[in-house]
Formats: C-alpha cells, sequence, structure tokens
C-alpha cells in the first residue's frame, strides 16, 4: 500500500502541513528534520534520478549560505572581513544554511508532492471545493486531447495531396498552417455542438446535479488521519511552546531543550516519514508475505 | 399500451422546400427491435431524432410523437433524460469527460444519485459491458470500438426503456461493428430494452430485428418481418434490395420458391434444397478465372521490406513489407485493425518514414523526388475521414484551393460533374452527408491529377448505393493506378483487381480477387461462405446467382 493510494484528501493535509511546517520552523533540529527525510522521501519516489537532483541542491545550499553571508552583516561574532571591509558573521553564515536548507527541503517535498498527486486527484480535490469546476477541467482535458488529435490528423490528410505542414516553400507553408488553424477552430465549434447535445440527452441541465468520484475514505485512511493530527497537533504545541524558532539576529539564541523538547522532535520526525514509513513496512509485509505463499508453493 | 406513437409527422427543414418526413405513421411496442433502413438522405436520422427531444431538430412540424401516451416535448426533463437513450453516429463526439469512469457516472451525476448508488450502478454497467480493464484508463486511450461500447454504457447506466442508435457503427471497423451489434442483440434479449436503430450494414441486423421500416424519400415504403419486407422490395424493385443480405439477395435473384434464407446459415441448407445437390453432380461448379499477372518490370509501386516503428523503444509496426502494384490496377489491402495496413500506405507516400526499405514510385525512388514533386501528379492520398480534408467555407471554394497547382477553373467543374458533386458546390462541406464528402474529398485529391491514388478505408460508413457510385467514378478514370487499404471484404471481392493480406507488419499472400477469397475460409465474402461446400470459387453474389442458374 503506497501513500499515494490513500484518499486525495490526506495526500493534500499532509503536503499543506509539511510545507507550512518547512516554511515557518527556523529551529536547527526541525530544518535537518524536514531536509533528511524528504531528501529520503523524494528519493524512494522518483528513484535515481531524483539523487542527483538532490545532490545539486545541496550544492545549491551551499553557495545559497556563502552568498548570503557575503551581503549580510548582522550579527556580533566576526570571522573575517570581505574585500570591501564588510564583516562575514558565524550568524548571518549559519542563518544562509538554514534557510538554504529550508528551501531545498521545500522543493524536495514538492517533487514528492508531484508524484503522489495525479491530475485526477487535483481535479478530484478542486471539485469538493467547486463541484462543477471538476466537470469542466475534465471536458477542457478531453476536448484539448481531441484538438490535438484532430490536427494530426488534418496535417497528415493534407500531407496526402500535398499542402500539409512542411511540403511547400515560405509563402505556401504559411497558407497552408493558417487553412490547417482555421478549419481546427470551426472543426472544434462544430463539436462542441454535439457534445453539448450529448450531454443534454444525458440530462446535464437537470437540476441537483452530483458529483460521483471514484475515491473511498476507509478505515485505514481514517486511521492514517489520526496518526497524521496527533503529530500535527504535537507540532502545534511545539511551535506553541516557542521549540521551533530560534533568533539569529544579533546573536543565535536558542531554549535549552528540556525532556518534551525531544518529544516534539521525535513526533515531527514522525509527521514527515509516515509516508515514506507505510511504503517501507507494507513493503516488508509483503516480501514476508509473498516468501510464505512461496514457501507453501513448494510444500504443494 | 405503445411505447412511441408516432402520429401523421410531417416535418420541413427552414429554407428548404421538400419536406424531410412526409406522413410518418408507426407504432413500436415495449420490447421490440426495430431496424430504419433507407437510403442516405432518405430522413431515417431526421425521423429519430423526433424522439428524443433535445436533439429534436427546429423546422415545421405537424402531427405528434407520443411516448407513453405523452407527447415527447411535453416530457419533463428527467424523464425524458432516464426513459429515452440515445447514441449518435460518432463516438468520439459523445464522449465528453476525459476518464472512462466519469463518463460513465456522467448521466448518473445528471440524474442526482448519491455516491454510493453511482458506485454499485458504474459498477454493474462496467462488469456487464466487459469495461472493467480499462475502466481507469484515459478516453483518448480507447479505440473507436471501446468508444462507442462506452457511449452505450453511460446510457445504459441510466436504465432506459428504449435505446435509439443512429447509425452506431459506421465509424466502427467490421469486427467492432459485429460485437458492438452483438451487445445491442444481448441488452434487447436479456434486459428487454427496445431498440430503434438505423443502420446500413444490413447482413448483422437484419435477422436480428422483429421489424424492419424501409424509408424512401420522407415516407414509410415498407415495415414489417424481415421476411416480408424483402418481398415487398424485391416487388418493387426498389433501390434498397441491393442493401440487403447476400443470401437474400442471390434467393431474390435465382427466383426460388422455398422460404427466404436471412443468414449465412440458413443460406447454406436453402441452397442443398434449391439445387438438390443430394447424390447428385452438378453440371458446373466453378466459374473461370483469370491467372494471376505476372510481376511488370516497371511497377506504378514497388516497396521492398519496409521496416518502421512509431517510437524509438515500440515494438515495429512493419516487419519487412513489401509489394508491387501494377500499373492501372485496382489493388487491394486487406487485414484486421492493428496490422500496420494504414501506417504501410503512410509509409510508401513518404508521410512516414520508415527505417528500413525502399519504395520506389514510378521507377524512381521515393527520396530522388524534390520537395513538393511527389503530389503533383504522382501520388495522392484519399484520406480515411474525408473531413479532414477540408479547410474551406463551400464545396466551390474547396476544389478551387487546387487551382493554385496549375488546374484551370473548367477542369474545377468537369471534376465536380464527374464525381456528381455540382449540386453541392455552394454548400458547407461539413453540412453534406458522408457520401457526398467522401465525393468531394475524392474530386478534391483528383484534382491534383495523380498517375496514382491511394485511398485509406474509402468505404467506411458508406452504404452500398454510394459504393456503388464510387467504384463508377473510379472506373471512368482511365490509367489510374489504385491502391486501397480497407476492412470491406464484400467491397475489394467485387471490385478489386488483386487483393493482398496484411497481418503482422507484413504482406501474407497475394491473389487475383476471385483466388484469393475463394481460397479463405473465414476471412472471405458471405456470398461465398454461404456457398463454399457447393460451388469451388464463387465470390460474389452474382457469381452464386450465375452458378444456380446453370445448374437449375
Amino acid at each position: 500500500m503506497k501513500f499515494e493510494n490513500y484518499h486525495p484528501g490526506i495526500n493534500f493535509i499532509f503536503f499543506l502541513f509539511s510545507m507550512i511546517f518547512i516554511f515557518y520552523f527556523n529551529h536547527p533540529v526541525y530544518v535537518v528534520i524536514a531536509f533528511l527525510s524528504y531528501f529520503a522521501y523524494s528519493i524512494k519516489l522518483n528513484g535515481k534520478r531524483e539523487i542527483i537532483f538532490n545532490i545539486i541542491l545541496v550544492l545549491f545550499i551551499v553557495i545559497y549560505c556563502l552568498w548570503y553571508s557575503y551581503y549580510n552583516h548582522f550579527g556580533i561574532t566576526n570571522i573575517r572581513k570581505n574585500f570591501i571591509g564588510n564583516n562575514i558573521t558565524v550568524e548571518a553564515l549559519f542563518y544562509g544554511l538554514v534557510r538554504g536548507m529550508q528551501a531545498a527541503a521545500f522543493i524536495m517535498n514538492f517533487a514528492c508532492m508531484l508524484a503522489v498527486f495525479s491530475t485526477d486527484k487535483v481535479i478530484y480535490l478542486a471539485g469538493r471545493l467547486f463541484p462543477k469546476l471538476s466537470l469542466f477541467i475534465s471536458i477542457f482535458l478531453r476536448s484539448f486531447s481531441r484538438i490535438k488529435e484532430r490536427n494530426a490528423d488534418v496535417n497528415i490528410s493534407r500531407k496526402g495531396i500535398g499542402m500539409g505542414k512542411g511540403q511547400s516553400k515560405v509563402i505556401g507553408e504559411i497558407r497552408n498552417r493558417l487553412r490547417i488553424l482555421s478549419i481546427i477552430i470551426t472543426w472544434t465549434l462544430e463539436d462542441y455542438i454535439e457534445s453539448s447535445l450529448s450531454m443534454k440527452c444525458r440530462g446535464y441541465t437537470l437540476k441537483h446535479r452530483t458529483s460521483f468520484s471514484i475515491y473511498r475514505f476507509d478505515n485505514r485512511d481514517r486511521s492514517l488521519v489520526i496518526m497524521f493530527f496527533i503529530g500535527i497537533t504535537l507540532t502545534f504545541m511545539a511551535a506553541a511552546l516557542n521549540q521551533t524558532n530560534i533568533l539569529y539576529d544579533p546573536e543565535i539564541i536558542m531554549y535549552r531543550p528540556k525532556g518534551w523538547s525531544y518529544i516534539f522532535y521525535v513526533s515531527y520526525a514522525c509527521f514527515c516519514l509516515l509516508p515514506m514509513g507505510i511504503e517501507i513496512v507494507n513493503s516488508i509485509k509483503y516480501k514476508k508475505r509473498h516468501g510464505e505463499e512461496k514457501a507453501y508453493g513448494e510444500l504443494l | 399500451m405503445a411505447l412511441f406513437e408516432i402520429k401523421d409527422l410531417t416535418f420541413c427543414y427552414p429554407v428548404r422546400e421538400r419536406e424531410a418526413l412526409t406522413g410518418i405513421n408507426l407504432t413500436i411496442e415495449q420490447g421490440e427491435y426495430i431496424t430504419i433502413c433507407g437510403k442516405s438522405g432518405s430522413g431515417k436520422t431526421t425521423l429519430l431524432r423526433h424522439l428524443k427531444p433535445p436533439v429534436t431538430p427546429k423546422g415545421k412540424k405537424s402531427g405528434e410523437v407520443l411516448f407513453e401516451e405523452t407527447p415527447v416535448e411535453d416530457l419533463d426533463l428527467r424523464t425524458q433524460a432516464a426513459s429515452i437513450g440515445y447514441v449518435m453516429q460518432n463516438p468520439d463526439n459523445q464522449v465528453v469527460t476525459d476518464k472512462v469512469w466519469h463518463e460513465l457516472a456522467f448521466g448518473l451525476e445528471s440524474l442526482g444519485y448519491d455516491t454510493r448508488t453511482i458506485r454499485l450502478k458504474v459498477a454493474e454497467m462496467a462488469s456487464y459491458f466487459g469495461i472493467q480493464d480499462w475502466f481507469y484508463k484515459n478516453v483518448n486511450e480507447l479505440s473507436g470500438g471501446q468508444k462507442q461500447l462506452l457511449n452505450l454504457a453511460s446510457i445504459m447506466a441510466m436504465q432506459p426503456k428504449v435505446l435509439i442508435c443512429d447509425e452506431p457503427t459506421s465509424q466502427l471497423d467490421p469486427i467492432a461493428a459485429s460485437d458492438f451489434l452483438q451487445t445491442i442483440k444481448k441488452i434487447n434479449l436479456e434486459l428487454g430494452t427496445t431498440i430503434i436503430m438505423t443502420e446500413h450494414r444490413l447482413e448483422e441486423v437484419f435477422h436480428a430485428s422483429d421489424r424492419v421500416v424501409v424509408m424512401e424519400k420522407g415516407k414509410i415504403v415498407a415495415c414489417g418481418t424481415p421476411r416480408l419486407v424483402g418481398d415487398m422490395l424485391k416487388k418493387e424493385n426498389s433501390d434498397m434490395a441491393a442493401a440487403l443480405p447476400a443470401p437474400m439477395q442471390i434467393y431474390y435473384g435465382v427466383g426460388s420458391r422455398l422460404e427466404c434464407p436471412l443468414t449465412v446459415r440458413e443460406g447454406r441448407s436453402w441452397l442443398e434444397r434449391e439445387l438438390k445437390t443430394e447424390g447428385k453432380a452438378l453440371k458446373r461448379d466453378r466459374l473461370e478465372e483469370p491467372d494471376m499477372p505476372e510481376e511488370s518490370e516497371k511497377p506504378a509501386i514497388k516497396a521492398k521490406e519496409l521496416w518502421y516503428r512509431y517510437s524509438k523503444e515500440g515494438a515495429d509496426v512493419l516487419k519487412g513489407a513489401s509489394i508491387s502494384v501494377p500499373k492501372g490496377s485496382f489493388y487491394a489491402i486487406v487485414g484486421g485493425n492493428g496490422t500496420g495496413k494504414s501506417t504501410f500506405l503512410k509509409s510508401i507516400c513518404g508521410i512516414l518514414k520508415p527505417y528500413n526499405g525502399k519504395v520506389i514510385i514510378d521507377g524512381k525512388p521515393l527520396g530522388k523526388y524534390k520537395k513538393g514533386e511527389l503530389f503533383q501528379g504522382h501520388l495522392a492520398m484519399l484520406p480515411q475521414d474525408p473531413q479532414s480534408l477540408f479547410v474551406k467555407k463551400t464545396v466551390r471554394e474547396e476544389l478551387l484551393e487546387m487551382v493554385h497547382g496549375g488546374v484551370s477553373e473548367n477542369e474545377v467543374d468537369a471534376m465536380a460533374e464527374k464525381c456528381l458533386i455540382s449540386h453541392l458546390l455552394d454548400k458547407h462541406p461539413y453540412d453534406i452527408s458522408g457520401g457526398e464528402q467522401q465525393r468531394t474529398a475524392l474530386a478534391k485529391v483528383l484534382l491534383t491529377k495523380p498517375s496514382i491514388l491511394l485511398m485509406d478505408e474509402p468505404t467506411k460508413g458508406m452504404d452500398n448505393y454510394f459504393k456503388q457510385s464510387l467504384v463508377s467514378i473510379l472506373r471512368e478514370l482511365e490509367d489510374l493506378t489504385i491502391l486501397m487499404v480497407s476492412h470491406d471484404i464484400e467491397f475489394c471481392a467485387r471490385y478489386a483487381d488483386i487483393v493482398s493480406m496484411f497481418f503482422d507488419g507484413g504482406v501474407i499472400t497475394t491473389n487475383t480477387a476471385r483466388r484469393f477469397f475463394s481460397g479463405n475460409s473465414f476471412y472471405t465474402t458471405s456470398a461465398n461462405r454461404m456457398s463454399r461446400h457447393i460451388f469451388a470459387n464463387a465470390v460474389t453474389e452474382e457469381d452464386v446467382i450465375t452458378l444456380c442458374r446453370e445448374n437449375q
């Protein structure tokens, strides 16, 4: 069972809150947790190509933090002067590093989101807010692909009499392309008439239209929602107790971690890693079950 | 209580003088399977459209149409949407959403069912119609047959009392069409849904129908059981007799007194009884057949081992396909869907570029032709969908578009005359019927003065009458080499000189039409399937009739 197979609403909750957290928390522990979690999850979802991308992101963080400290001079702990004579400070360097990691975590989280969210899910979620919208997006996608197909058809047909794209010199070429464009517009309008008839035939104009979706909200979805909300609540408590942010200017001032600070760290890490955890646990279970089935198979 | 009652329906489109429907009276009972046939332009579609309010055309109308004793225009939206299902001709235009599951649910959403009910009904429909395997697919990944089946399922999900189908198979290949009609028959038999259908593939629907209605010029000229209608058409010597299933045509051609056969199975036993074949030899059981012409030195088209694939990683579509088309011949390539026939045709005219192999047109390799030279006077292709060739507002402008290629306006007029479209010159090319569009496209293609004409499924969606006129136009053009790709076995058997079978990316066999079809046992004409146990090589209806007469 993969995280993407859960109800789109849950996918949405996770990515919404994870982005808020990344955006607002600048406590180094929180930043590092988010960075590492999404680093791993994006690779788990998108495979090898993501590794290269993430390494580039790490380079970007280093460059950003150097650049940031070169131009920002707050803080009281000087390291040295740059060639204009401005101070490079530990605070600015450190803050640049944290900012860079936040940005990188955000991008990696976004990469995960793209992998989990199909267009279907986006349409569904939009439809929850504005029921007509999802239908219109669906109709739009359909007619878009129809127009693309039609364009290819017309071009091939016109090629068969030597009037397609890329078969004449400049002026003829422009003329041929314009003609194809104009007929595609005419055809599209004609097509809409037929399609709207087909919609009317199936009662589109009736009042009290409902909106069907293929997604179900099951018990497994419920249990995951509960887990997410425990994580989210604890993290918000941490934020309320000022555990998630620290001061960088003029001096790095961090609270001293107390006993429950560690609970907050762990709960945040659990929240970030939960989607990947589900996949890993399930694939282990699958392997075990598969192994058992195989063992039975050999017995028989 | 009758389901539909049509009383004295007369209808005239605005600005036209001729009535499209004249004094139609018809009663349709619950559970009937009714086929309406007639030439294109006879008013079949107009009649069907009067049964479903959203698609009823505007115009001058008198008489009335009652649905369960209520005039159709007074039906409330809900009853009308749920009880009367309407399947249109073009499978593509009717699908409005981008996902299969969404399309199935569309009508149910309109009726305002909740998600649980819709989930159940959609599941039922998907299982009944065998859609579950492509339930999550995007609609644009489906074949034409699958799309039409999807339309049918999404309408059936609303559980209509009557299903109205307007030439539902005209855009489908024969296998998909046959599947679709089987499904319709199944719905009629298993669910008791009333079926009202127009169809030109009478072979498939004639025996299945309870009643057949024949229309001509907006009137009903015959109505009754299939056998009765056959007799009436024969007596009146109607044009529609040419559209009857092969066994019936042969029966009338021979002039038998036994009971009329409707299917190939009935035809086979009828033929035995008619000729009293048991225990006696026939006087003559084969027709003369021309020999396969020797491969000429300079063929019009020669393709040598073409290999093609659509994407780098994809499978090969053409696998060493070769062909040699003699000058002046009518050459047909037949074969199933997805065997690469159309790809082959496009490769021959250079629209697609095979990665291996050679094409020689008129003795000159394809690559040696300059830009634009090939399609000026050498080669032209008539596309599968004639509409895709049109870019102008009238048929006249459409033809005049070709003038810049060195054609005079007189030639345009002459061509219009030859292709029987002179009377259509001022109409919009989208407004004329399918057969007329086909002829307009043909005229346009012929104006490039090709010596070789390639045709991709030229008979798709055409009735027999239009097929005959297409052939008579082509016959008048001497020295024209024609290479045609087609599913239409009957058409190829009747008119082609040489036939090749295409399978798995290559040509499997090639022979003269008669030898080719009499050698096959499945992939052959119904006249041949009906007579092959008695005659050796009768392929068309005329062949069977000739041999029968000689043996009587």
